[in-house]
């Protein structure tokens, strides 16, 4: 039990005071966190990056998204976009003012949200974001840009990110799909990704 | 010449009444960064020759193949027409500053043969090349500058790359943007609008206005255009059947014509990332987008993403990421770099945000 509360500590001694509610609440981090993995998988299956992500409310899941982009010919159809329309609409069925439903919902995603995402959870102001690895090429929330704690007083609110939560299961689900190269992209010899 | 008349007065304004600048990297639009270093006259012309041998290999000046190492004297009436730089300030030995400096305290133990050269003094010296005209002038003020021109930045610089039949497509274009703004604003939006163009086929693609106010926080103008595009290619997430002024075409008239002779022939292909083997259109790649202002941090990364080949914005805005906050197109790490230009009919765009009916007693 010594050994759990100690681990326990390493894990969330980065964990901002506030959102440190005893240890129920990173223990609830974890499991959401987890059922992010199962639409990242499902991307990858359709030839998507794999990313996947859930966004809960009241310890109900409104949004489960995945990469889009191939599908929908959209490039900003990342999982992060999709899974807030869904909590959008969820708000629209119930007469909600999506401010209010989104100021208390937590996004679990596996990779690190890149800087258009990162301006989207801004701009619908999502509080907190719990993530697994970090997006080295186009991350938002400290990689490439920090869009999360920038001063942008004019784009939504500032939000606290979580990062670390299973990130080698993540990194390999991106390796993976690299390997494989994406399909429906034009095939230039000079083409970087 | 007629009908460039006529067509100029159609748009109730003039080619002439805006100017498109390039926002250009932070590298290459900051001031130059300036080093200290000591300077001296040469007092003896004969030792010239000797001299620059001698402290190139006493004191080299590594990284700084941009710095010329003789200047003549900025003082005409100086009786010593040369000066040289004799080391930097940070690899001269510690003196106290407050003595009068001698050249003897530079000779580095003897190595340097101080024969010949006056007494130094302190100069301040560009760090880094100079990149455009601008910072070629201003790094020149201080110290002599080797400077490797971008022809192209400079007349860029100078608001002239584009010529009169290319600024009155633009001015069409961003027309567009203007003219859905205004229908978004007149059904409650707020006053942005956008269009992405085909600069080949010289074809509007998709035109957006921000559609926020229906129910979406996201839905920004260039949202709602990369969407339309996306939808043109038979695919798209949303419907803005709602709104008349949000439409897209397909990005080619006839379905069987090949594009691909003309892709390779323009000079618009950008990281060779447009030329499809297939002929198929990929996304935004090649395409243009102009938006009555600056585009916010999402908006601007939705057009890496969609890798856009060019954006013109009308004006600045406060959060604005292609050159206000960030710069977003010129960005270290992100695998995808285009050209930005704002100013274009910036007077008609910066309008968008004015009561309406202060426009319409103006025009
Ligand atoms: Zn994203
Ligand atoms: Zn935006």
């Amino acid at each position: 039990m010594g050994g759990m509360m100690s681990f326990l500590e390493r894990t969330f001694s980065h964990v901002p005071k506030t959102y440190r509610c005893g240890w129920l609440m990173p223990l609830t981090w974890l499991v959401w966190h987890r059922a992010a993995f199962p639409k990242a998988k499902e991307a990858l299956e359709n030839g998507e990056v794999p990313v996947g992500c859930l966004m809960v409310y009241n310890n109900e899941i409104l949004g489960k998204g995945r990469n889009e982009v191939n599908e929908t010919k959209n490039a900003t159809r990342h999982a992060e976009m999709v899974a807030l329309d869904q909590v959008l609409e969820w708000c629209c069925h119930r007469g909600l003012d999506p401010r209010t439903v989104c100021e208390r919902t937590v996004l679990y995603v596996t990779v690190e949200p890149c800087i258009m995402c990162a301006g989207a959870l801004r701009l619908t102001n999502i509080p907190l974001v719990v993530y697994g690895c970090n997006n080295d090429r186009f991350g938002g929330c400290g990689s490439v840009l920090d869009i999360p704690s920038a001063d942008l007083p004019h784009t939504g609110s500032s939000f606290k990110c979580i990062s670390g939560f299973r990130a080698e299961e993540a990194v390999e689900m991106l390796k993976t799909f690299y390997k494989q190269e994406n399909p429906n992209a034009p095939k230039p010899k000079t083409r970087k990704e | 010449m007629e009908p460039q008349l006529k067509r100029r007065k159609e748009y109730e304004c003039d080619i002439d009444s805006w100017v498109a600048y390039p926002v250009l990297s932070n590298e290459q639009s900051q001031d130059i960064e300036l080093i200290e270093a000591f300077a001296a006259p040469i007092i003896n012309k004969k030792e010239t020759s000797r001299l620059i041998k001698e402290l190139a290999k006493v004191y080299p000046l590594p990284g700084l193949q941009h710095i010329k190492r003789v200047r003549s004297c900025k003082d005409k009436g100086s009786p010593h027409p040369l000066e040289v730089i004799v080391c930097l300030a940070s690899d001269a030995p510690v003196i106290d500053r407050s003595e009068e400096l001698h050249i003897s305290d530079l000779s580095s133990s003897g190595r340097l043969n101080c024969e010949g050269l006056g007494d130094p003094f302190l100069v301040k010296i560009p760090a880094c090349p100079p990149l455009t005209r601008p910072q070629f002038e201003q790094a020149s003020k201080h110290w002599p500058t080797s400077f490797h021109e971008d022809k192209q930045v400079t007349v860029a610089l100078r608001g002239q790359l584009f010529t009169s039949s290319q600024k009155s497509k633009m001015q069409e274009y961003m027309m567009a943007a203007v003219a859905a703004a205004r229908a978004g604003q007149e059904s409650g939006m707020e006053a942005v609008g956008a269009a992405v163009v085909d600069p080949e086929a010289e074809r509007i693609l998709a035109v957006g206005h921000d559609c926020r106010q229906g129910g979406h926080p996201l839905h920004h103008a260039i949202m709602v255009c990369i969407d339309l595009v996306a939808r043109g290619q038979g695919g798209g997430a949303y419907t803005y059947d709602k709104y008349p002024a949000c439409q897209s075409v397909l990005p080619y008239s006839l379905p069987s014509q090949k594009q691909g002779a003309t892709t390779t022939t323009c000079g618009v292909v950008q990281d060779g990332d447009s030329a499809e083997e297939s002929g198929e259109p990929y996304i935004c790649t090649g395409y243009d987008l102009y938006v009555t202002r600056e585009p916010c941090v999402m908006c601007a990364m939705a057009l890496v993403h969609s890798r856009i080949g060019r954006v013109f914005y009308g004006t600045s805005s406060t959060d604005g990421a292609f050159g206000t906050k960030y710069k977003i197109h010129a960005q270290k790490d992100l695998n995808h770099r285009f050209e930005v230009f704002k100013g274009v009919l910036d007077q008609q765009c910066s309008d968008l945000n004015r009561p309406v009916h202060y426009i319409k007693i103006n025009s």
